[in-house]
């Protein structure tokens, strides 16, 4: 029997008008068998998702050949068929729903499929139910959040019976809730016989999948079990991709715990896998949590009182934001907001440069008070620079240095005074000047191109940095670099605020959070103390990261661990003390 | 007021589903009866068949289990506008007729009895259509307002017309309308944080159309790069205009929808002929 999915030597160019085509994928040959569940990784351009569209026909090869259950991709007669054995969940929810109501978009698919009507009502029953959205069927789209129209597109693809799915980045738009759900969804699928075919820039994710295949310049450099993929540390580095946070955690631990197995890809695999505490008594005069690096007890430089705001007021659609919101931020830390979509973060973020204005309460960030109706509000936006979610989005120059100048001609600089400042912020991210300044911006990466955004807000010499989703979409690597600058930032006595759905990453840069949840602030600490937290985080629809469910765990099989550990690296530092504490005693 | 919010003039119609005896008429009944009631009030003259089609209008939101009050507020917000339309054609009436009693007389200003009939007229009639455009809103919602669409047009399908594409378009159009204003929006406040002056009135003409163009490259680019996902989606879905497909939509034209029809176009008829 043949396998349903079967590539040949598959290359791809895109045309580009008046240049070289540019060559996404180069002699790929793959077979897909029927209920396998196979993750495709790879850095920002490796052509994970031309790959992807190869499957359902959206691309056909310029050489080789895709055959899906036997039958050729390149065959128009075929394609109908093809694509509903194959079906393909997307990256951005919002841009899948055709129809302006839940039911009508899933019965797309099956209306094209010229199938009757009690047939459709069926498969819609059947598919919403399997997604959990059957209660929710008579809302508007537009009511529902990211995480649950994702669960509609999928019921969508669901609606066609497809043998093998393909997820093309379909968790990265989400919050934590919804990421959970959309993979518990995929887990759910595989068992019940569905091939899942998933390209992700989340190596926990690919950690789920039964096998791995590891792309770079549009060829196929490893193709395994993600437990041998994710030991080649070194070779994934190179190509700009990481470990799964859960890989990382146990492999600092196996440093010091040499028992530990090797291999462990699942966070409840590893914790299953700890040991208990083996010196009997608990050694608790050693205790001391890692040194805090906030600057808490600084003053504040913004602080928030009572903020309340209410979008679309007056209207029918009028939808509550904030409610009573309390929010402080020392002068030089670095603040992180956390909370699930639609909990407010955005919203804040944008009253603290004036961009919204307060309905009632109170702002002041540095010297100004935005509750005054007289403040000087393009004073504000210098003195704090929002870079907003995919910045790059917004790029309307042509070249990399206009688009860095723009905020400074606007506010009639000098031409040596725009050119030092440019300078300056791109040297600060770590974009050369003389080499980048001409390029042309549409022909940046992912990571260049944000690196070019934000350089663009920091060209004003903000005090203050505000930051929405500043790393969503980049890889790994990118990932790993901007934080890097943002923490360097923040060293030369800026202050940041940053809103993220990735704890890891938090965990990694902030020193104070604040967590958000319908509107409303509800816990506000240090990061460590916040991350402590994890039942209460639990329920507020967030995951703490990795190294801190760990530490949870073995202080619950007597490791007296100090709180506040929320970096794989530190947990192994304590439990190698503990170790050595335990060896004194039994000596 | 907020300066960024778009969305706010963005107004989709509120349906409510209310599932009154109108509610629950055959799409195409609602759709036709909403057109004659349209063209009816466009086109006729005399004020007294406005004051009936207002009677007429007030039964129909009863029957709908619409609140007049509720409906009455869309008349809120263009009315300083009307006020001012109907004041101009009260004041400004061009040429007085002989038969006409004349009320009041200051220099070229003058009042008569035609003026202010026609003042009345004009706000009768635009109240009236205010007011069946929103009974329309009410209870037809967007989708049962493009099955009715295809299924009203289909005759075109037989002449070559493709009916389908058509009602495809309007749909994913009235699904980028949101949207748009969204990415509008956030594309304004992105260049705002960068020190663009929006909703300031100063500079020049060119300057000020100097700084929409930040503000339309982004948002065509970013409006493109979403229809052609929206097209990849619904291509991976098996759309394809001209093979056959069935609708989810199943419609019964039953002889309540006819009657409605009926009871609507002749009061029209009436309405064009008082």
């Amino acid at each position: 029997m043949s396998a349903l999915i079967e590539i040949e030597n598959l290359s791809f160019q895109y045309p580009v008008g008046g240049a070289q085509p540019i060559q996404a994928l180069r002699g790929i040959s793959l077979r897909i068998e029927n209920g396998e569940y196979v993750a495709l990784i790879g850095a920002n351009g490796s052509g994970k998702t031309t790959l992807a569209r190869h499957l359902n026909a959206l691309l056909l090869p310029s050489v080789g050949s895709v055959r899906v259950n036997g039958m050729d991709t390149r065959d128009p007669r075929h394609r109908q068929r093809i694509r509903s054995i194959v079906g393909m969940v997307m990256q951005y929810p919002e841009d899948q729903i055709v129809a302006t109501g839940v039911e009508e978009d899933v019965a797309f698919g099956p209306e094209n499929l010229g199938l009757p009507v009690g047939e459709i009502r069926r498969r819609i029953e059947e598919s919403l139910k399997a997604v959990g959205m059957w209660e929710l069927r008579h809302r508007p789209p537009y009511l529902l959040s990211a995480g649950q129209i994702q669960r509609v597109a999928l019921a969508g693809i669901l609606a066609l019976r497809p043998r093998c799915i393909v997820f093309d980045e379909a968790t990265s738009m989400l919050d934590p809730l919804g990421r959970r759900t959309v993979l518990s969804l995929i887990d759910q699928l595989h068992r019940e016989g569905i091939t899942i075919i998933t390209v992700t820039h989340f190596m926990n994710e690919a950690a789920r999948a039964g096998r791995v295949v590891v792309l770079h310049q549009g060829q196929v450099v490893m193709d395994d079990v993600p437990e041998k993929v994710f030991s080649h540390v070194q070779e994934l580095e190179e190509i700009g991709l990481g470990l799964p946070a859960t890989v990382q955690t146990a492999r600092a631990l196996r440093a010091v715990l040499l028992d530990l197995p090797d291999r462990l890809l699942r966070v409840d695999d590893l914790i299953q896998a700890l040991p208990t505490y083996p010196g009997g008594r608990a050694v608790k005069a050693e205790l001391s949590s890692p040194k805090s690096t906030s600057p808490l007890g600084q003053p504040a430089l913004v602080e928030v009182h009572g903020l309340e705001h209410t979008y679309l007021l007056d209207t029918p659609l009028a939808q509550r934001a904030l409610e009573g919101v309390n929010f402080y931020v020392s002068d030089g830390s670095a603040h992180g907001i956390l909370g699930s979509t639609g909990s407010g973060k955005s919203t804040l973020l944008q009253h603290l440069n004036g961009l919204l204005l307060p309905q009632s309460g109170q702002v002041r960030v540095g010297n100004f008070l935005l509750h005054h109706r007289d403040t000087d509000l393009q004073a504000v936006r210098c003195f704090a620079g929002l870079v907003f979610q995919f910045p790059e989005t917004q790029f309307f120059e042509q070249y990399v240095g206009d688009e860095i100048a723009y905020g400074l001609r606007l506010l009639k600089r000098t031409k040596e005074r725009i050119r030092t400042d440019v300078r300056w912020a791109m040297e600060i991210v770590g974009l050369d000047f003389e080499r980048y300044k001409d390029r042309l911006t549409f022909t940046l990466s992912g990571g260049e191109s944000r690196k070019v955004a934000l350089a663009s807000i920091l060209a004003l010499r903000p005090r203050l940095l505000l930051l929405d989703e500043p790393l969503a979409g980049l890889d790994p690597l990118s990932r790993h670099d901007l934080l890097i600058k943002l923490k360097g930032l923040q060293r030369e006595g800026m202050t940041v605020i940053l809103s993220s759905h990735h704890m890891e990453e938090v965990a990694e840069l902030t020193d104070e959070l604040t967590v958000f949840h319908q509107g409303r602030d509800v816990l506000r600490g240090g990061v460590r103390e916040v991350f402590d937290r994890v039942d209460e985080l639990r329920t507020l629809g967030l995951e703490p990261p990795v190294a801190v469910r760990v530490a949870a765990a073995l202080r619950q099989r007597g490791w007296v661990l100090p709180p506040g550990l929320i970096r794989p690296q530190e947990l192994a530092d304590q439990v190698a003390r503990l170790q050595m504490g335990s060896h004194h005693e039994s000596v | 007021m907020n300066q960024f919010e778009f969305l706010r003039y963005v107004n989709l119609g509120q349906y409510l589903p209310t599932n009154s005896w109108i509610h629950r008429l055959d799409v195409r009944a609602r759709i036709l009866a909403a057109v004659f009631l349209l063209l009816s009030l466009t086109l006729t003259g005399r004020p007294v068949a406005l004051v009936i089609a207002m009677f007429g209008l007030l039964a129909l939101l009863s029957l709908a289990r619409i609140p007049w009050a509720y409906a009455f507020r869309n008349l809120l917000p263009p009315l300083p506008f009307l006020l001012l339309l109907a004041v101009l054609q009260v004041f400004f009436n061009p040429r007085p007729v002989d038969t006409d009693i004349l009320i009041f007389r200051w220099h070229w200003i003058s009042v008569s009895m035609m003026s202010l009939l026609a003042g009345v007229t004009l706000l009768l009639r635009f109240s009236a259509l205010i007011l069946t455009l929103s009974l329309a809103t009410y209870c037809i919602s967007t989708s049962e307002m493009i099955h009715g669409l295809e299924s009203l047009l289909s005759p075109l399908q037989r002449v070559g017309i493709p009916t389908r594409m058509f009602v495809m378009m309007i749909q994913v159009m009235l699904r980028f309308l949101p949207f748009l204003a969204l990415a509008a929006e956030r594309i304004a406040k992105a260049q705002a944080s960068r020190g663009a002056q929006w909703g300031s009135r100063r500079g020049s003409l060119i300057q000020r159309a100097r700084q929409v163009v930040p503000l339309l490259v982004p948002l065509f680019l970013t409006g493109l790069h979403r229809a052609e996902n929206l097209a990849l989606a619904m291509e991976a879905r098996g759309y394809d205009s001209e093979s056959p497909h069935t609708s989810l939509f199943v419609m019964h034209f039953s002889w309540r929808d006819a009657t409605a029809i009926i009871m609507v176009f002749v009061f029209s008829l009436a309405l064009l002929l008082v």
